[in-house]
């Protein structure tokens, strides 16, 4: 046991020596042997988060990228073996990194990212055919009162900064320094099918899809739409839904009915 | 959740604004693709459990005495290419600066 929580802790600090007792099947000094591991451990946990995050990437340019994530494999090694959501907590480190602060809507186009990882990975569910959806117009009393339930891998990101147009311009090659950052954005994230979707949504949208994901019902969350924009467009809102494939289940409890409606 | 807010939007706009929806969507796509099928173990690159390529290699060992240095480095290409509303030049720069009222 200690022998391996030795060798661990050695493995993610350079500063710590060789452990005891390791040898080297050619005879070759072991800890330069270590030294080979623990380097290669370091670099593909780099490689990996440089696979996630490659606008981040773009943006501060490989040297810095690498630098930056190899402080955060250092302070945040991997917890599970799925290396794919390693980088959870990358963005919050971005966030708190100094050298990074000159360019401050890194984080968010980090998590932007991430979140895009997280859509492809997350559980499927079957967007409800357009038929059930028109049939509620049959009884519109209800519908203020009716929880629309979002496709699992649907998330909303809110951001200070321009992060969608300055995603999108590293998508088709376009000059990312043509786009103002400091415009603020919001972006839905949804699969459709293996196709994670990159959105541009207006504030009130995104605020109104925030809502239905929190399990508010219809007319709160149209409400929380409109308070973030008065001429908030609703029946552009319930297109994107539409389109997007959003809708996977009607709740139609009463409030006080416990549904649970996350991520 | 409670009575006043269910007011505020009434269900005949809910109505409208869903019914001009579905309409929008009817005209810009027909049913959803039916050509795809569920395919497993195809893992976003660079994802699966042990990363193949130059980092298993001793290749990646030159890279090692990379790292103490690495903060002196300023975010390359970034800063000064980047519009910013806040600073004097009109873009990020090399060094911190005073941000300007905007």
């Amino acid at each position: 046991m200690n022998t391996q929580a030795d060798f661990a802790a050695a493995l993610l600090d350079p500063a710590h020596p060789c452990p005891a007792g390791l040898v080297a099947w050619n005879g070759s000094d072991p800890a330069s042997r270590f030294a080979v591991y623990r380097n290669n451990v370091v670099v593909s946990l780099v490689d990996a988060l440089a696979d996630t995050f490659p606008v981040t990437l773009a943006t501060v340019g490989d040297a810095f990228f690498r630098a930056m994530a190899r402080e955060f494999v250092f302070a945040h090694p991997p917890r599970s073996p799925l290396l794919s959501f390693h980088g959870r907590g990358f963005a919050d480190f971005v966030a708190a990194f100094a050298p990074a602060a000159c360019v401050p809507w890194l984080a968010d186009l980090a998590r932007l990212e991430m979140l895009r990882v997280e859509a492809y990975h997350a559980a499927d569910a079957e967007p409800l055919p357009a038929a059930a959806i028109a049939a509620l117009l049959a009884d519109p009393g209800r519908l203020p009162g009716l929880r629309l339930r979002c496709h699992p891998s649907a998330a909303i990101l809110r951001s200070s900064w321009a992060v969608h147009s300055l995603w999108e311009a590293h998508q088709d090659d376009r000059d990312p320094s043509a786009v103002d950052p400091c415009r603020p954005e919001a972006v839905l994230i949804v699969r459709s099918g293996f196709e994670v979707a990159t959105v541009g949504l207006p504030h009130a949208g995104a605020a109104f899809i925030a809502a239905l994901k929190r399990g508010e019902h219809l007319a709160a969350a149209a409400q929380a739409g409109q308070s973030v924009d008065g001429g908030f467009d609703l029946a552009l809102a319930f297109a994107t839904l539409l389109h997007r494939q959003m809708i996977v289940a009607i709740d139609s409890g009463p409030g006080g009915q416990d549904n649970e409606l996350h991520t | 959740m409670s009575a006043t807010t269910l007011h505020k939007v009434s269900a005949a706009a809910l109505a409208l604004a869903l019914g001009s929806a579905l309409s929008m969507s009817s005209a810009l796509a027909a049913d959803p693709p039916a050509d795809k099928e569920k395919c497993f173990g195809v893992a976003m690159k660079g994802k699966n459990d042990c990363a193949a390529g130059p980092g298993t290699s001793c290749a990646g060992t030159s890279k090692m005495d990379h790292q103490g240095n690495a903060w002196s480095l300023v975010p390359k290409g970034t800063c000064e290419k980047t519009m910013s509303q806040t600073s004097p030049t009109g873009f990020g720069q090399m060094m911190a600066f005073k941000e300007k009222k905007s």
